[in-house]
This record gives C-alpha cells, structure tokens and sequence, in this order.
C-alpha cells in the first residue's frame, strides 16, 4: 500500500519538476531566442514572475533522487553509474544556471559583468533540459550495456555511446522546446502590452518546433525499429494521451485569447501531464530498456520497513510543503482569478 | 593515484565546498533576522541598511549552498554507487526529512527575499525566523546521515546485503546528537567570527564604523556563545569516539602504544614510517582523562589494530591538532568579547578590531579540518567495520576527469562568490542612510 504513496509521490515530483523547473529552463531558452531589446523584457518578467519559486522549482528533483535511492536502490544503482557522464553535465549546467541567476539579480554592481552573468544563464537554461532530455532517451534507448567485464568493452561503449547517439539528442531537444513551449505558454498570461505580444508569437513558434521534434522523434525511432518508439506506437492508452495532449492545444489557444491565465496553465500542465503519462506507461514499470533487456524498476524496491517510513514522511513533508508552496505562489499573485499583473515595479 | 583516490578527492573537495556555503545558509539567517527585529523596534535605518545588505548574502549563499548540495546529491550514489545501493534504504530517512526541511526553507527564503512592503510586517519577519530554523534542521537531519556511517545500526548484513532494517533506529544512531551538536555550533562559530570579522575590518579601515559596528556586536554574539559552548560539546564527542571508533581516537592523538594512563600530545611531528611522534608537547595521563574521564584509564593504541584497518594517521593527527588549535583561540576572543561589553575603552583599541579581523577565516579552516578528522578518520570504512570504501566506487574509469573539472568549477565559484561580497560590502559602504 505505501509503496503506492512512494510511487505516486516519485512521479508527483517528476511531473512538478518537468512542469515547473521545465517552464524555469524554457523562460531562459526563450530568452536566448530573442531580439536584444526583448531580452532585457524577459529578464525583467520571469524575475518578477518566477523569482519567489524559483528555488522551490528545482527542489522536485533532489526529492525525487532522493526517493529513487531509498525505494528503488537497484533501478537507482543503474541509472546512476551508466549516466554519470551526462549527469555531471546536467549537474554542471544547474551549477552555472543557478549561480548566473542569482548573480544578474544580486549583484550589488549592475555592470559590465552582467553580459556574463545574462550570457551563461541563457546557454545553461538551454543545454541543461538538453542534457536531461538525453538522460530520459537513454533510458529507453535499448543501448545501454551492463557489464562487469571491463576488458572485452571499451570506455565509449559502456560510458559514450549509449547516451551520446541521434536518438537521444532527439529526446534532449525535443524536451528542451518542450520547456521553451511551456515557458513562452504560461508567461503569456503574466504580461500585458508588448512583451505579451512577444511570448505569444514565441508560444507560437515553438509549438510548432516541440510538434516537429515530437514527429522527428517517433519517425527516427521506428524507422530504426527502437523497442520504445515501437511500443508507444501500438499502445492505445499513450496514443490517446498523446493526441490528446496535441487537441487541448485548441482550449488552450482559446484561453490565451481570453486572457483566463489560470485556465492557460490548467491546460499547459494537464499537457505536461499526459506527455508523462504517455511516456511512462508505454513501458511501466520496465523503464530502463537495456542492450539485452528491460530493468524492472519495482524489482528489489527497499524492503517494507523502509516504504512505510518513506511514505510517511513523504504524506507529513507534502502536508507541510504543498500547502506553503501554493500560499507563496498566491501571495505574489502567480495564483490568480483573473490574472492582475499590471507592470507595476516596486 | 587510482580511480578510488581521485574519487575521494572529488568528494572532500565538494564537501569542504558545500559545508561553508550551508553554514553560512545556515547561520547568517539569524543575523538578519536579529537585523531586522531592531530595525522594526526601533526604526533606524542603519538596521534596515544591515538587513537588506545580509539579505542579499542569504540569497547569494543559499544558491551556491543548494546548487552544490544537488550536485553532491547526485555526487553520493555517482561516486559510490554500491554504498548508495546498499546503505541508501537505510540513511534514507534522514534524506528525505532533510528534503522537506530545505523546501519550507526555499518557500520562507520567497517570501521573505520578495515579501518587503507585500506581507504584514510581523508575517514577513517571520518567514526570516523560518529560514533559519529550517537551515538548521537540514544541516542536523544531514549529519544523522554521517553520523550513521561512523555508527552504522537499524541493520543486520546478511550475505553482503542489508536486511531487517529499522529506518527510525538508523536515523537516530548513538554519533547523531554528539555530531549534529558539535556541528551546529561550528556553524555558529564559525559564520559568526568570519562575519564580524569583515565587519572588523571594515571598521579598521574607518568605512562607515557607526554601521559595521553593529553588524560585528550582532554576529560575534552568536560566534562568542558558540565558541564558548563548543569546548563543551567537543569533550562530549571524544568520550563517544573513544567508546565506538577508538581507531580513530588513537589516529587522531597519534597514539601508536597501548598505555594505562596515555599522554596528550601537543604538536608534533608523526612518522608513520617508524610508528612514533616528535617534537611534541607532552601532557603526562591528560589523554586517558579526556578519553574515559579517568586519568588511569587505558588508551588502546594504533599498533594494537589490524594493519589495513587504520586511517592515514598524520592527516587525522594534524587536523586534530588544527582544529582543536583554532577553537581555543576561538574561546579566548569569545571571552575577550564578553569582558569588552564591560570595558567598553577596548573597542577604541586598534588591536581588538584586528584580532577578530585576522580570527575571520580562521572558524572555516577549523570546520573543514574537523570534517577531515571525522571523514579521513574513519578510512578505509565507508560504513564503519561493514563496508570499505574501496567496495563502495563507482566501476567507471576516468574519475581524475572528473576530479579536475569539479576542482575548475568550484575554484571558480568561489572566486565569483568572494568578489561578489566584496562589491556588497564596497557598495553598502557607499550608500547613504
């Protein structure tokens, strides 16, 4: 029974971080594709729109680590010791990410430095979802070689080449439009005026680039015949979430158009919602798909004495956190009925 | 050097990293908050000036402490995989309460940082108070996890994997409270010392005394009570360390011959070649006192362990001997502290200000030479008499790769993060009000 808490909780924390540290990394991918005088609006706006959550944004991720290494240490012990390469490069990227945010909005000295400040916050936004992105691929890509015998592999074939490969730079870039989409998406119902204007034709844009990479993916992947492009493709239930995520992008214009911000970003996250679940129930709970075979996640979890405290301090933890997370988010107006953010700086 | 050595490398050195930017995440907190009561008490802006500018070196700490927490998040089952795949059910717990506790503290951090004339003034002042608390509680829930390693329960090994555990027993294991103390008061110590001697200076160089003035009287009186305490809480972890790791009592004082009544050595040179020690100071009995509380007590030395069960013992010895060297002198300008709140003509001294203002680096060299005591102490064991540490690394060649990319990234770090309080500080003195 807690084992369903444990698992609700591990995907609850992945879609949150999808979602929300996904829409934090699109506002600077955004940002990167914008004209000079743009960019300096955006910078403003996700400050202001996004600055009192940005932290708690990124928590979803060390929470879900950490519940992956209690509750599922084998399935954890894979993933961690075959993607450590791009791991530490999506370590790297949060580093130089985080840093560069706090240093453009907190240094004392607005100067010279903040071109740099601005220039690695912009590139880190992009290549960190790309990195994740390549992460996930990986996972599915049926490339991953588990051995114990060092000397009849190389390096580059245990620790390079499944994780470095066309499919799965596809899967990175296909969940970084992903973030630019969301991001472009929701900052839409934060603004008026002129930067409105540039998020919708943003938001605009990269739907179209997130449903290229999305077809770029699915064709890559059965031409090569993959074991999870394959079986998403004759799963019913993925398909539907799919084609449906795509159809809710016509409430989801009508609501832009309304300017109803809260129902914008209903839709854009219930799309989120489904892409995960079309993701993950293709293949669940065999989510990691290696070179000779699939890795069942719920084999050897941690024994029942070490769920039932887990799912327990994930219920307290939750009751405190949610319940603080959404009162932060109404206090500085990101969770409004209608949307009231006006420009006005104090 | 092997992957195992590199891996330890990168290890040490993200930690020595993490733990300054966590104590000060941690501590500097209070400060503002305290900051912040006197400027809503008494409504002079020199306090609001105080607060807004520790403000920004809460937020600017925090990142850096929650970006390289992450990445040693990751770091622990990356480098240690079989220690993860093993231990991490079992230091679970402590984990995922320490995860709860760093997020209220990045809700309070939003409001607070984003709350100035938004939320009720007294609301606001509080989610201050919630930072540090919850600060506070990561860092004690964090060492239940170390303190585990040093006194591993709640688990019995049964062909090589860990079954019947008792989450609950594990997380509240015997190291736990003498740690956690001892660590928690380092914080204290520590950030309050290097913090009032910035201020120190800044006062030396006649920058804006009136407010550098207050900013040092708040944060040397957290550092001064600490490091009057920590004395304290130090004695109580040797008499633990003696009774569950006494290899590393013995590492750490240098003591090679099992003796009744042992001697405590001052200084001195260890010769691990030759199993002795020179040019030391030598207290007759002190050692079996401080160890049993019994000056006839016997002491079991080095050379009455097996071999490949001892720690690098000069490493331990000297950081020992660092450590316990700095806390000293750390009390002594506590006490002087104390006696200058009533002799009040020894703050026209120019010698005060610069005793704290030299003591400021001073507490973090003792914090990261105790986390080497406690860390390299405990070598070869990654889980003390269970698991060694070179059962624990990760299969993948190359760590030395890795090792010098992190030693770049966290170089640069914190170069940018020092030249960034150093423009706060050249601004807050330029400012007017």
């Amino acid at each position: 029974m807690m084992l369903y808490v444990v698992l609700f909780f591990t995907f609850f924390s992945l879609f949150l971080y999808v979602l929300l540290g996904g829409a934090d990394f699109g506002a600077g991918i955004v940002e990167l594709f914008s004209s000079r005088n743009d960019r300096q609006l955006n910078r403003d706006t996700i400050y202001k729109v996004m600055g009192p959550v940005w932290e708690a944004n990124h928590i979803w991720l060390i929470i879900l680590i950490v519940i992956l290494w209690i509750a599922f240490p084998v399935y954890f012990n894979i993933i961690i010791i075959y993607l450590h390469i791009p791991l530490t490069l999506v370590l790297l990227g949060i580093t130089i990410r985080g840093v560069a945010f706090i240093f453009r909005h907190y240094d004392a000295v607005v100067g010279a430095s903040q071109v740099w400040y601005n220039r690695m916050f912009r590139f880190s936004s992009l290549i960190t979802p790309i990195f994740l992105g390549m992460c996930f691929g990986t996972l599915v890509s049926g490339k991953i070689v588990i051995t114990e015998d060092y000397s009849e592999t190389s390096f580059a074939e245990i620790f390079m080449f499944p994780w470095l490969n066309v499919f799965t730079i596809l899967t990175g870039l296909f969940y970084a439009s992903l973030c630019a989409f969301l991001a472009s998406t929701l900052l839409i119902g934060e603004t008026t005026g002129e930067i409105r204007k540039l998020y919708s034709k943003k938001s605009a844009i990269f739907t179209i680039v997130l449903v290229i990479m999305g077809g770029l993916l699915l064709a890559y992947g059965l031409w090569n015949k993959m074991v999870f492009v394959q079986d998403f493709l004759s799963n019913a239930y993925s398909l539907s979430a799919v084609s449906l995520s795509a159809l809710i992008l016509i409430p989801l214009w009508k609501a832009i158009k309304e300017q109803h911000s809260l129902l914008t970003r209903f839709y854009a996250g219930f799309q989120v919602l489904l892409v995960i679940f079309a993701a993950v129930n293709t293949h669940f709970p065999n989510l990691i798909i290696t070179s000779t075979g699939d890795i069942n996640m719920m084999d050897e979890t941690a024994p029942d004495s070490v769920i039932r405290v887990l799912g327990i301090s994930l219920i307290i933890g939750g009751g405190i956190i949610l319940p603080g997370l959404f009162h932060l988010m109404k206090s500085f107006n990101m969770i409004s009925i209608p949307k009231n953010i006006t420009g006005e700086d104090d | 050097m092997e992957n195992l050595d590199y891996a330890r490398l990168q290890m040490a050195f993200t930690l020595g990293f993490h733990i300054i930017f966590a104590c000060i995440g941690m501590v500097m907190p209070f400060f503002m908050v305290v900051s912040h009561k006197k400027w809503l008490n008494t409504r002079k802006p020199v306090y609001l000036k105080l607060t807004k500018a520790w403000q920004k070196g809460v937020a600017i700490f925090f990142v850096t402490g929650a970006v390289s927490g992450t990445a040693l998040s990751f770091e622990l089952g990356m480098l240690w995989p079989e220690f993860m795949k093993h231990a991490g059910p079992v230091i679970g717990m402590p984990f995922s309460l320490e995860g709860a506790a760093f997020f209220v503290e990045a809700i309070a951090l939003g409001f607070y940082l984003y709350g100035w004339n938004k939320l009720p003034e007294t609301f606001h002042w509080i989610t201050g108070i919630i930072i540090g608390i919850s600060g506070v509680a990561s860092g004690i829930l964090v060492v239940s996890a170390n303190a585990w390693m040093n006194s591993p329960t709640g688990f019995d090994v049964i062909d090589g994997n860990f079954v019947n555990i008792d989450p609950v027993a594990a997380f509240l294991n015997d190291a736990w409270f003498t740690q956690a103390l001892h660590m928690t008061l380092a914080a204290f110590a520590a950030t309050g010392f290097a913090v009032a001697g910035i201020h120190a200076f800044q006062i030396l160089r006649n920058k804006r005394p009136e407010l550098h003035k207050e900013a040092f009287k708040i944060a040397i009186f957290f550092g001064a009570v600490a490091a009057l305490l920590q004395p304290l809480s130090g004695d109580l972890s040797a008499k633990d360390i003696a009774e569950r790791q006494p290899v590393k009592l013995a590492a750490m004082e240098a003591h090679y011959e099992t003796k009744k009544g042992a001697p405590l050595y001052i200084g001195g040179i260890v010769d691990e070649e030759n199993k002795e020690v020179t040019h030391k100071i030598e207290i007759p009995k002190a050692l079996s006192f401080l160890a049993f509380g019994d000056f006839d007590a016997e002491v079991k030395g080095l050379n009455d362990f097996p071999e490949n069960d001892l720690p690098p013992v000069a490493i331990v010895h000297y950081a020992f001997q660092t450590m316990v060297g700095i806390g000293t002198l750390m009390m002594i300008a506590a006490l002087i502290f104390f006696i200058s709140l009533k002799k009040k003509s020894w703050l026209n001294n120019r010698k005060y200000w610069w005793l704290f203002a030299i003591l400021s680096p001073l507490g973090f060299v003792a914090v990261e030479a105790g986390w080497v005591v406690t860390e390299v102490g405990r070598q070869p064991w990654i889980v003390y008499n269970i698991m060694r540490t070179s059962e624990a690394v990760t299969p993948m060649p190359g760590m030395k790769y890795s090792f010098f990319l992190y030693v770049a990234v966290y170089i640069i770090l914190a170069v940018t993060v020092t030249w960034l309080m150093k423009r706060q500080i050249k601004v807050l003195n330029k400012s007017i009000g």
